[in-house]
């Protein structure tokens, strides 16, 4: 395809797009890009009672498969919390074992490259390291990126924001088609619970700006950028306080549990009542839900619930 | 084996030695040289003698004993061989001759040897060391001189060069090299070393190895114990025609041709002399094998118990002015002043975890950076005046550059001279180098009435704490009693301009109460999920 070409299908492409958007509405042109709640069994699927890898399965399972997800040919960026320089028995960073279950998953479901990275919060290199994340993204045929360095970070407008109306967020992320938020669920000293959309402060470069901005309001922006298409939220070991950090195994229950959904909001407000925490109560899940970026009220929901 | 030979050995070995070191500094815990790195750490002269007074009597601070015994034997090859600054004033000869007439090339004998000059800055070093201060030692030891010129300038194109290839790797989707932050020093650090780098490029250049003969401390003490060797060079009268070709290439300038004389004080074993003379005119021979007219030294140098005697009244009348310079090191209060919305008062300077107290740290660290360079999170940083004149560019910790990681010991392992202890992880994470202050009238949660808890948040010990505060809102609140110092809270602070928690640092770091570690996790007793 020569220029011209390229500039006439863009431009016949961009008007159709246009068009499409105005007529029919909002909803998603690409599944990739959708947080479409038809594209899985159940708005929520929660499993309890086994091991982070057999949680996973079962529950993707339950949703349908990562194939409704990842289509072949396209590249995922997950978005795993590895953000502490602790071993993976102090959960203070997602489940290893569980990333790799889903590297894998999107490789088998044919993507041609699924990156995961974490702006971390301790030192980038023993936090990949010491969490035992980077090398799961690569024993399940994945790659682990830098995101240490400004220069890896683009910045964008995110309209409709109240406070965080521009952020500087990972260019890998930005490109994608799929982008999957695999949190763990955490107890957290001034958020009270960090869980899905508090996990995406890790893929923008300056999280200071949120701290100085009304951190609520912000974590509930971001998700105007871009919603996670997938959150699978790691309750096998729940750090229940002294979060997000923890001081040692002490800080943990073992819930046995993962939770995943495509509405966010969902599955912040899931999490939440797992913690003992009702959802309206947490700033950012109370302002996403007001601001309709999903449902906090879980009652409506059609949920999937199972006990291994 | 033919004696001009003994110069080929003597580049390969110091070519092999100073690029092992090269990369110790440049990529610490990552070079493939560094096992010999860390054994050569070991045979610096002056960190050496620093770490053995530092430890006592540990057997790895025994290296200057074996650098010693080989100048008692060989004479300097510790100068020509070991020695990094030694092989880069090589480097700067050599490269300079590229540049230079063939006449211009030639050194010349110098009867001149400065000896006062030479043992006056000795006497000077040895003074202020004994006072407590190591500001000359800092200022002229070679090992320290290297290590700064290397992770001030030569690291940051290292790094330069390496990211621009990771970055095109990038490019191709290949992940093979890890980029580094550009390590840059503060900017009066970056000048000292930028005019040490010059002045000894310049000394090189002009008359070979002077500062060896003159400034340096390690040097001086190295041409004291050799001025009588075992094993010495000495003119064959049979074969020298006097062609004069040793002399012309003696970076030492220590080499008479005529007279057949050589000052061994001088001489630092470069061996350029035996590759240089046409015939058979040089003889590497042990002392005792020598016929007596064949030990010759110059003139002045035969009075060597005058050499000594004159060394030992410049140090006994400097020893007189000990406590003057005393008063005048120590004169400087330890303290860092940050001015603030709400002003930070006495922030005290923090050193390292494993270096035991301010004391301990500044008479002892020889301000070499490899720590700067080897630290992960890049919070060592050099001062220049924070510590006084006793503790001039040595290093301190930077909590607005990062933080101190919970679980790392990297500086404590690298540390030459025992200026930080060796830590293993659980000593070091009960080591207190620092309290923690909290000043709520500057604090986001206070002023914006926002939730924020950033401090709280990087905390790893939870010696702050997010407590519950007006409406529905939480503040931190600071258990001094089990914080560690790592400054993770005054780093993560998001206040602008000045930080509403931060770090004063302990002159003399304590323990912290440990962290209570219970049974580990709970089980979960609900049966059911709460939705």
């Amino acid at each position: 395809m020569d220029r011209r070409q390229f500039l006439r299908k863009g431009f016949l492409f961009s008007a159709l797009g246009s068009l499409y958007a105005s007529t029919i509405g909002k909803i998603p042109l690409f599944a990739s890009r959708s947080n479409s709640l038809q594209a899985g069994n159940y708005d929520l699927v929660a499993v309890r009672g086994g091991e982070p890898v057999d949680l996973y399965r079962r529950a993707m399972d339950e949703m349908g498969g990562m194939g409704l997800y990842v289509k072949p040919g396209q590249t995922v960026v997950i978005k795993p919390n590895s953000s502490w320089d602790t071993p993976p028995e102090r959960a203070a960073n997602t489940n290893p074992d569980l990333v790799e279950a889903i590297v894998r998953d999107c490789v088998e479901a044919g993507a041609s490259r699924v990156l995961a990275f974490d702006n971390t919060c301790d030192n980038w290199e023993r936090s990949y390291d010491n969490s035992g994340v980077a090398e799961a993204v690569r024993r399940g045929g994945g790659q682990m990126l830098h995101a240490h360095l400004e220069r890896y970070y683009t910045d964008v407008n995110i309209s409709g924001a109240k406070r965080l109306t521009s952020a500087k967020v990972f260019d890998r992320l930005i490109n994608s088609d799929v982008f999957i938020n695999v949190p763990v669920l955490k107890h957290h000293g001034s958020t009270t619970v960090t869980i899905a959309m508090k996990n995406l402060m890790g893929v923008v470069w300056d999280r200071g700006y949120w701290h100085r901005n009304d951190l609520h309001q912000c974590i509930a922006d971001f998700c105007l950028y871009r919603k996670p298409d997938l959150n699978i939220i790691d309750a096998y070991l729940v750090m229940t306080q002294n979060g997000p950090r923890g001081t040692s195994e002490a800080d943990l229950t073992r819930m046995r549990s993962i939770i995943v959904s495509s509405d966010i909001v969902a599955a912040d407000a899931a999490g939440a009542l797992m913690l003992g925490h009702q959802p309206a109560d947490i700033g950012h899940i109370r302002i996403a839900s007001e601001m309709n970026l999903g449902r906090m009220n879980l009652d409506n929901l059609n949920i999937r619930r199972v006990a291994l | 084996m033919k004696l001009s030979n003994l110069r080929r050995i003597r580049i390969a070995v110091s070519l092999f030695l100073f690029l092992s070191m090269l990369f110790l500094f440049l990529a610490t815990g990552r070079g493939i040289l560094d096992p010999v790195a860390n054994v050569l750490l070991h045979l610096q002269l002056l960190p050496s003698l620093l770490s053995f007074f530092a430890l006592f009597f540990s057997i790895t601070t025994l290296g200057f004993v074996l650098i010693i015994l080989l100048t008692l034997v060989f004479g300097r090859v510790y100068c020509s061989s070991i020695c990094p600054l030694g092989t880069f004033q090589d480097i700067m000869i050599a490269f300079s001759r590229l540049f230079k007439s063939r006449k211009n090339r030639r050194f010349n004998y110098t009867s001149n040897r400065k000896r006062l000059l030479r043992y006056g800055v000795l006497a000077a070093t040895l003074i202020f060391w004994i006072s407590g201060s190591l500001f000359l030692i800092n200022l002229l030891d070679p090992y320290s001189n290297f290590g700064k010129i290397s992770v001030s300038l030569f690291k940051p194109a290292y790094i330069w060069i390496t990211n621009s290839a990771a970055f095109l790797l990038e490019g191709l989707d290949i992940f093979l090299i890890s980029p580094r932050s550009m390590h840059t020093l503060p900017f009066d650090v970056i000048l000292v070393s930028g005019i040490v780098f010059l002045v000894i490029s310049i000394m090189a250049v002009w008359r070979g190895r002077l500062f060896c003969n003159t400034l340096c401390p390690a040097g001086s003490i190295l041409g004291l114990l050799s001025l009588k060797p075992l094993y010495r060079i000495v003119f064959n009268e049979k074969e020298c025609t006097f062609c004069r070709k040793c002399e012309w290439v003696c970076k030492a300038e220590c080499l008479n041709s005529r007279t057949h004389e050589v000052d061994y004080s001088r001489c630092i074993n470069c061996f350029n002399c035996f590759s240089a003379c046409p015939n058979e005119g040089l003889q590497y021979k042990p002392v005792f094998a020598l016929n007596k007219t064949e030990v010759k030294q110059p003139l002045e140098g035969k009075a060597s118990p005058d050499e000594k005697r004159q060394f030992m009244l410049t140090l006994v009348t400097g020893m007189l002015s000990i406590p003057l310079i005393s008063k005048l090191a120590r004169s400087r209060p330890v303290h860092t002043d940050q001015p603030g919305m709400v002003p930070i008062e006495n922030q005290k300077v923090v050193t390292p975890p494993g270096s035991l107290s301010h004391d301990h740290f500044t008479s002892n660290c020889i301000a070499c950076y490899l720590c700067v360079s080897a630290c992960p999170t890049k919070v060592i940083v050099p001062s220049f005046f924070d510590y006084g004149l006793a503790g001039f560019m040595q290093p301190k910790l930077d909590y607005h550059k990062n933080f101190c990681n919970f679980d790392c010991v990297r500086c404590t392992e690298v540390c030459p001279t025992g200026a930080i202890t060796k830590q293993s992880e659980e000593e070091k994470k009960l080591i207190k180098i620092g309290d923690v202050r909290f000043l709520a009238e500057s604090c986001i949660v206070t002023v914006n009435r926002t939730d924020c808890g950033a401090c709280s948040e990087h905390c790893p010990t939870k010696a702050v704490q997010m407590v519950p505060y007006e409406d529905g809102l939480f503040i931190p609140e600071v258990y001094p009693e089990i914080c560690v110092g790592c400054g993770a809270c005054e780093y993560a602070c998001p206040t602008t301009p000045f930080k509403a928690i931060y770090v004063t640092g302990l002159p003399v770091h304590q323990e912290a109460v440990p962290i209570e570690d219970a049974d580990g996790p709970r089980e979960d007793d609900a049966d059911d999920f709460p939705f």
